[in-house]
Parts: structure tokens; sequence; C-alpha cells
């Protein structure tokens, strides 16, 4: 199975988490609220469901690639 | 539909993450301690919570730890002890407090211009009464006296303390606005101050705000102080293998610290009230006015994800994916303390840099302790402290030096 991770802009609230555990995978925009970083590395599975187990506000969001279906990371 | 007042208490782990999450559960925690909480963070829901965070986070950063735990604690935890090292002994009680009243008035943005010891005492009276305002559900003694003295001691505080820290940082401000190169403190005040337009607070709610991190930086940090060196004396005495370990290796001792606040979560109960019908993954349905306890005493010693020995001091316990090694006491979800990764650092991973971690100021100042040779006293043993349902110690005599 391959996950995806994305950021609700919306719930995001700059807890700044992702960006320090995988800044090749995310940075601040403009108002610093985290977004990814574009064109980077597909991260693991793991390191996935890990980034947004560790994100307190639940604004990264992980969907299965095959079915777009929203994966309850627990 | 229909509205209730029933209670509705939480023992699991998973039922409790899963309501920390839910975003109809608002905070209710601090429903008595309104003369000190009314409009701080903590305090708010939904949109107005999110854009406040969403500000003082960029002060709650890594990168702003790492500058406090490299350069700025470690000279303040040095200077605070000092004198009682000097003295051969010291109650940990009052050192924690002391200690972790310095730390704390640097990150919440509260100046003392003559660093005089009467006027650390002041602050610390003031922080006392703050204390008690923020855990007055608690309170053993008559509640609405104590409200009274509270809504005093903020106003005074103000007047003493609060206002001249204002004056200098918006003198700062103003100068950086200017373009002149200035070095404005990187604390709660002065992101308060910064983006004091796009907030739009009131000079009450900036008060009681930062009355607030100084109280909870404070004071949570001092019970952990407290308890952590008493969890680790004991468990050198089961263990004279691990001495060298709590004076050398950092990592070792910040997993003192996170067993310490997972046996001891700050409170002892998270509270939350239901703005409209929750049903949880496991089934159980909060109704709408309901009223939920989260029983961390219970859930942060679940034998199930944190092994047999569950209740007892184990720094080299590991728990399973998903649960931190602190349980649910810095709570979880939007709410989760926002001074986690300051007071007990980042989670370890294989793999970790021991020069680069963060350990946490809990860490840093109980290895500080066992660096100067802290044991119990033998001939004055702790006390529990009796003003409180809370599990505090009253007094903990240790003698220093070797």
């Amino acid at each position: 199975m391959a996950y995806r991770i994305s950021v609700d802009h919306e719930a995001c609230m700059s807890s700044g988490k992702c960006v320090a555990d995988a800044p090749e995978l995310f940075r601040f925009d403009e108002d610093e609220i985290a977004e990814p970083v574009p064109g980077a590395p597909a991260p693991s599975d793991d390191r996935i469901v890990d980034l947004a187990r560790n994100c307190p506000s639940g604004a990264l969001v992980v969907t299965d690639a095959e079915s777009g279906d929203e994966v309850d990371v627990g | 539909m229909t509205v209730t007042d029933e209670t509705i208490v939480l023992r699991t782990f998973a039922d409790a993450k899963d309501a920390y999450r839910a975003k109809d559960l608002r905070q209710s925690l601090y429903d008595e301690g309104e003369v000190v909480m009314d409009g701080v963070l903590v305090n708010l829901h939904g949109d107005e919570h999110r854009n406040r965070r969403r500000v003082e986070n960029r002060m709650f950063r890594r990168d702003v730890f790492d500058q406090y735990e490299r350069e700025l604690f470690p000279a303040v935890t040095e200077r605070t002890v000092a004198p009682h090292l000097a003295a051969g002994k010291v109650d940990l009680v009052h050192l924690g407090h002391e200690l972790m009243l310095n730390l704390a008035a640097l990150t919440a943005g509260i100046d003392r211009p003559k660093g005089t010891v009467e006027e650390t005492a002041r602050l610390g009276e003031y922080n006392a009464k703050f204390i008690q305002g923020a855990t007055l559900a608690h309170s053993t003694g008559d509640k609405d006296a104590q409200r009274v003295a509270i809504a005093r001691a903020l106003e005074d505080w103000d007047a003493e303390f609060l206002a001249p820290s204002v004056e200098r940082r918006r003198e700062l401000l103003d100068r950086e606005a200017a373009g002149e190169d200035v070095e404005v403190p990187r604390d709660v005040l002065a992101t308060l101050l910064r983006h004091h337009d796009e907030l739009d607070l009131d000079d009450g709610v900036v008060r009681r705000e930062v009355a607030f991190f100084l109280l909870a930086g404070a004071h949570t940090s001092a019970t952990a102080f407290v308890r952590a060196i008493d969890h680790i004396l004991g468990w050198l005495e089961r263990h004279p293998e691990d001495a060298a370990a709590v004076r050398e290796d950092a990592l070792f001792m910040q997993r003192c610290v996170h067993e310490t606040v997972r046996l001891n979560p700050s409170s002892p109960t998270g509270r939350r009230r239901a703005l409209a019908p929750v049903t949880l993954r496991s089934g159980v349905h909060i109704p709408q006015g309901a009223t939920v306890v989260i029983d961390l005493q219970v859930l942060n010693r679940d034998p199930e994800l944190f092994g047999p020995d569950a209740a007892e001091f184990n720094p080299n316990r590991t728990p399973p994916p998903g649960v931190a090694p602190f349980g649910l006491s810095f709570g979880a979800g939007m709410h989760v303390c926002i001074g986690q990764d300051l007071a007990a650092g980042v989670v370890a991973r294989p793999g970790t840099d021991p020069d680069t971690h963060l350990y946490g100021l809990v860490t840093g100042a109980v290895q500080h302790m066992f660096g100067v040779g802290v044991r119990r006293d033998p001939d004055d043993p702790p006390q529990r402290d009796a003003a409180t349902a809370r599990p505090y110690w009253g007094t903990y005599p240790v003698l220093l030096g070797e």
C-alpha cells in the first residue's frame, strides 16, 4: 500500500513539528502555515504515519494513493 | 436534541486520544479558575483557539527551544542552585519553584530589572496566587476568598512587573520597525505585542495570558522536577548500577523525566464539555452538554500499553508505536501542551544525535541536581502538601555536595 500526505491548510495551527521533523518534506508558507516542499521525494508509509500522528492539530492528512480514501492513523 | 449534565469518565488510551481530537469537545478543566484563566489560550475553542495558537506557536518552536536549552537555561540553573549548593542543603519544593519561576519568567517575558532576591520573591508570591487560581477546582480552602485575593494579585503584579515589561518590548518593537538593529526577546509577551493588531486582545487578556504562561511554565515544571528527583532517588536505591547514567547520560535522564510525567500528569484528569453529541470510535456516545473526564492516572498506567509493571517507575520501558513515553500527560490534539517540547524535549528515536537532541528544561535541571550530589536528608523526610487534593510534595529536604 502507498500513502500520500497533505496539509489541511485550515486545520494547521503552525506548531512547526512537521517542518522540524521533516524539513525535506514540509516548509512554512508566507503565513507560517505548513505546506509540502514541491518536488520532495515520497517518504515511506511508516514515515508518513509517524509524521501524521505527531501533528497536534490533525492537519496532516494521509490518503491511500490508489483509492484516494483517507487513512485513519490512530 | 437531548442536552444532559451527566459526566462520562474515559479510562482507555484510545478513547482519551479520540476525545482530545474531537472538535465538539471543549476544554473545561479550568471552569472554576476563570479569575486567571478567562480568555487564556488553553480555554479558547475553535477558530479563536487556532488563531491565537498560530501566533504563539511561532515562539514555541524548536529553533527557539534550542536557544533556551543551550544558551539561556543552563546559566540560570547554575546561578539559582549555587547558593543552595554552598549551604549544602535545600528544600526541593522551594528550589523547584524558584528555579522554574526564573526559567518561566524568561519564556513568558517578565523582566526583573532590579535582579534582587526580594524582587524574585515578590514575583514568586504573585505566581503562587496565580497557581491557586488555575487549580481552584482542586482547592480545599475558601474559593470565593481566594478569587478576590487572586484578582487583586493580578492587578498588583501588572503594575509592578507586567507594565514595565510591556513598555520595554514596545520600545524595542518600535525601534525594530524603524529599521534599527535591536534584539527583541523571543518570549510570549513580545510575541503577543508583535501580533497585537492581528489578535485584537484587550489588556486584561494579555495580562491573564502572560500570567498563565508564567504559572504554567513554573508550576508544572517545578512539580515534575521534584517528582523526577524523588523517582530517580528511589530507582537508584534499587539500581545502583545507574548512578553514572543519571550524571552523564542525558538520554537516560530524559527517559526518567518522561516516565515521571507519565506516572504524575500535572493535572490527574483532563476535562471536556460536549458542545454537540459526539460518538467516539469505540462507540462511546457523549451527549450534548455532558462533561467528559479523562482519567489520566488510570490510562497512563494501562498494563496493555505499558506492560505488567505499568504502575511502577521504569525508565527502561519502551511503549508501543503511537504511544508517547509520557502517555497523554501533555494531552493530545489541538490543545496538546504548547510547552511540551520546551519542558520535556523531543522524544528520542533510534539514531538520535545526542549532541543536537532537545532534552527539555526539566531534564537539564534534574541532571544538574544529580551533578551536585542531590540526596535525601535522612533526618528530615519529605512531606505531602495537605492544602490541595492534588498529589504534591509539601516539603522535600535534600542534601547537596559531596
